[in-house]
């Protein structure tokens, strides 16, 4: 029971690094109906951002950082660079294909993955880049009841669930994010009750992209590491989260990203660690079989 | 289809290349579809091992096995884009876990033809074992991927893709049989990062009537180029066949050819398991080549993407356009060494670039740029029916005015595009 319960922990907060990378993946789905297989890798360049900032407060010491505000430089430059990079992405790569035939924009968007993938790894660093989260957050293992988590794995649960219900907010309490729900209903119907659709697509993405940002940030400041070549799986198994809670659907991302997070926790604790991917992936398989529209989601019609 | 007016026009020999010139990529395609370029090409590159040896023998040039050896790598990389090519290009489906199929096929001529598991069955049985193994992975994810909408075959296949290449990297110690004992190490199947080594050539002949000795390097040549060629005769004749105007139906417009009757589910199940299997093929004549099958290039999401510019540089949907892409990125990689660590980079940008100013690519029969009006559906346009005013009848003023005195109707002398 209490390697059940550590493994359920250990799942959430994996889960919920899963879940923020997920909402990227939903929100531009639910805005563009497209795949944005870079999004992955927007969170590796946000992880490097913020690696490099670390980096030069920590070592350098070019003036007596506290810890808190370096952490919080490396927010601001993660969020901000990952979410111009993410506008940027669909200047360049995705708004002339807008209204091309649908394979268009997917290849690009495998183009552009590649694209940031070795960009980083010739430009920044082949090797694995150490991020010194010991001088910029607390190490210590929080103990409750029999269950161990270090604190950046809590830091890391509680500010993507915050980010989450932020988000959600946006989302559904303002009128900015009815202006994106009604983008993603009908982009038409949306220009024809005067929404400016170019600029809802453009928040839509600096929004996904900042999260997946945040991300990095917490994955550097969680694992103390980071390499080119994270976003991708990491970004495979967010979408894999985005569509267990039905693509497109903002709360069904959240519940993916935890419930995928456990479950391939619990699969590496008690069945296999080596063949936990292919589990995590015959998973998606089942889901898309069984249920293709997730657990939230509306049923997909089908729009050739 | 409507460019059939177009064949009424007898043309000047003058004209004909500059009608060539204008008749756009999907006329060039045309063009070099055609058995009179196609058949003396592949003569043409049967022969090229030779004249390279020919040079070798007689200047202080040396570098005829180097360059065979290239232009191997070029054959095998058009073979995969020719298979890519029929599932992007004819059947318009998104397969990003296409390299695995290759990884898959060399990897099963490797345990049937090495030390691995102790098997070294005759090449009629490994060509069969291979098909019928990737035949098998790939109804194992076509039928359950292809019942989905295209973004999320796109993403199966991908994970698909990962999947195998972990499966391949474990399997040297498979944790279901850890009880077993075949061995000192126990049972190991892939061999996990070293991959299988040893893997045995085909047992062909090593000299030939008129020709003398076939170096190892030269056969393989021929055999890719061999294995082009098939592909390519099949795939021309399957296009103007029943099967082949399905695809492209379901291609242009999959609600419309539902509609008409089309078998969708069949038809893109069948595209899909064909490239499949002409990967397999790939991959086992490339374990052989090099006696060896590796999870790394065999299993790698770039491999796939690098194939995916191949085709899409050379235009989906055209075969002369794969072989000019595949040769376009197989060449030079190998003359550029020192920039080799760019290669991706450079792929990338050209990928994004092809995709973004020029969609159709060199020769593309299939456009699949951005429409300029607002439309709910978005389908792809053939290039092909587009027909250039230089192609139709010109009329004189005479028979125009004998027209419209029969048919009330004002007619114009088309200078206008349709």
């Amino acid at each position: 029971m209490g390697t059940f319960l550590q493994q359920l922990v250990n799942g959430l907060e994996l889960g919920s690094l899963y879940a923020l990378i997920a909402l990227g993946y939903t929100l531009i789905y639910g805005i563009l109906e497209m795949l944005n297989f870079a999004h992955g890798d927007v969170f590796m360049v946000g992880a490097f951002l913020a690696a490099g900032v670390a980096a030069v407060l920590v070592h350098n010491e070019v003036a007596a950082v506290p810890a808190g505000l370096a952490v919080a430089f490396m927010i601001v430059v993660a969020m901000g660079g990952a979410g111009f990079l993410g506008v940027g992405i669909e200047r360049v790569a995705y708004r002339p294909l807008r209204n091309a035939n649908r394979l268009a924009p997917l290849i690009t968007a495998i183009g552009v993955s590649l694209f940031l993938e070795s960009a980083v790894q010739v430009w920044v660093s082949p090797a694995p880049v150490l991020v010194p989260s010991h001088a910029l957050v607390p190490q210590t293992l929080i103990h409750t009841g029999g269950i161990e988590t270090p604190f950046t794995g809590l830091l890391l649960f509680v500010v993507a669930v915050a980010l989450m219900i932020a988000l959600d907010a946006f989302v559904f309490r303002t009128r900015f994010g009815s202006a994106m729900r009604a983008t993603a209903q009908d982009r038409e119907a949306a220009t024809f009750m005067g929404i400016d659709v170019d600029r809802v697509i453009v928040v839509t993405f600096f929004l996904a992209s900042a999260l997946a940002g945040m991300g990095g940030v917490l994955f550097g400041l969680h694992y103390g590491i980071v390499d080119f070549f994270m976003g991708y799986l990491l970004g495979i198994k967010a979408f894999t989260a985005a569509v267990i809670g039905g693509i497109g659907n903002i709360r069904g991302a959240m519940v993916g990203g935890l419930l995928l997070g456990v479950l391939e926790s619990l699969i590496g604790g008690f069945i296999s660690t080596q063949f936990q991917d292919v589990f995590v992936f015959l998973g998606l398989i089942l889901v898309l079989l069984v249920r293709p529209q997730g657990l939230f989601g509306q049923p997909l019609t089908d729009r050739a | 289809m409507s460019a059939q007016p177009a064949k009424a026009v007898v043309a000047e020999p003058t004209d004909s290349l500059r009608q060539l010139w204008h008749s756009g990529p999907a006329g060039w395609n045309r063009a070099l579809t055609r058995a009179r370029v196609l058949l003396p090409f592949f003569l043409a590159a049967l022969a090229v091992p030779l004249v390279l040896q020919y040079v070798e023998d007689n200047s202080s040039w040396i570098g005829a096995q180097y360059w065979t050896l290239i232009l191997a790598t070029c054959a095998m990389y058009a073979c995969l884009a020719v298979a890519l090519n029929l599932v992007v290009g004819y059947a318009g489906l998104l397969n990003l876990g296409f390299i695995a199929f290759f990884g898959i096929g060399s990897y099963a001529y490797a345990l049937v033809a090495s030390d691995q598991i102790h098997q070294h069955y005759p090449l009629w049985a490994a060509v069969l074992v291979v098909s019928i193994v990737t035949l098998a992975f790939a109804l194992l994810v076509g039928v359950p991927a292809l019942r989905l909408r295209g973004d999320y075959l796109a993403i199966v296949t991908l994970a698909f893709g990962l999947i195998m290449r972990d499966v391949v990297l474990e399997l040297d110690r498979p944790p279901v049989l850890a009880g077993h004992q075949f061995g000192p190490d126990g049972l190991n199947i892939t061999g996990g990062t070293n991959g299988i080594h040893q893997v045995q050539p085909f047992n062909l002949p090593t000299s030939l009537p008129l020709l003398g000795p076939v170096p190892h390097y030269r056969m393989y040549y021929w055999i890719f180029v061999g294995f082009l060629a098939l592909c390519i005769y099949l795939m021309l004749r399957w296009r103007s066949t029943r099967t082949g105007r399905a695809w492209v139906a379901i291609r242009d417009d999959e609600l419309a050819a539902r509609a008409m009757g089309v078998n969708t589910f069949k038809y893109r199940l069948l595209a899909f398991a064909t490239s499949a299997v002409m990967a397999g093929i790939v991959g086992m004549i490339n374990a052989a080549q090099i006696f060896n099958a590796f999870p790394s290039p065999n299993f790698d999401v770039q491999t796939t993407v690098m194939v995916f510019i191949m085709v899409i540089l050379g235009g989906l949907g055209s075969i002369p356009g794969a072989i000019l892409g595949a040769i376009a990125f197989t060449v030079p990689p190998f003359l550029l060494q020192q920039f080799v660590f760019y290669k991706y980079l450079v792929i990338s940008i050209v990928l994004i670039a092809v995709m973004v100013f020029r969609p159709e690519g060199l020769l593309g029969t299939v456009s699949i740029r951005p429409r300029k009006t607002m439309g709910g559906t978005v389908e792809l346009l053939t290039a092909e029916s587009t027909i250039e005013a230089s192609e139709l009848p010109a009329v004189t003023d005479t028979e125009a005015a004998d027209l419209e005195a029969v048919s009330g109707a004002i007619v114009e002398d088309p200078e206008w595009k349709l």
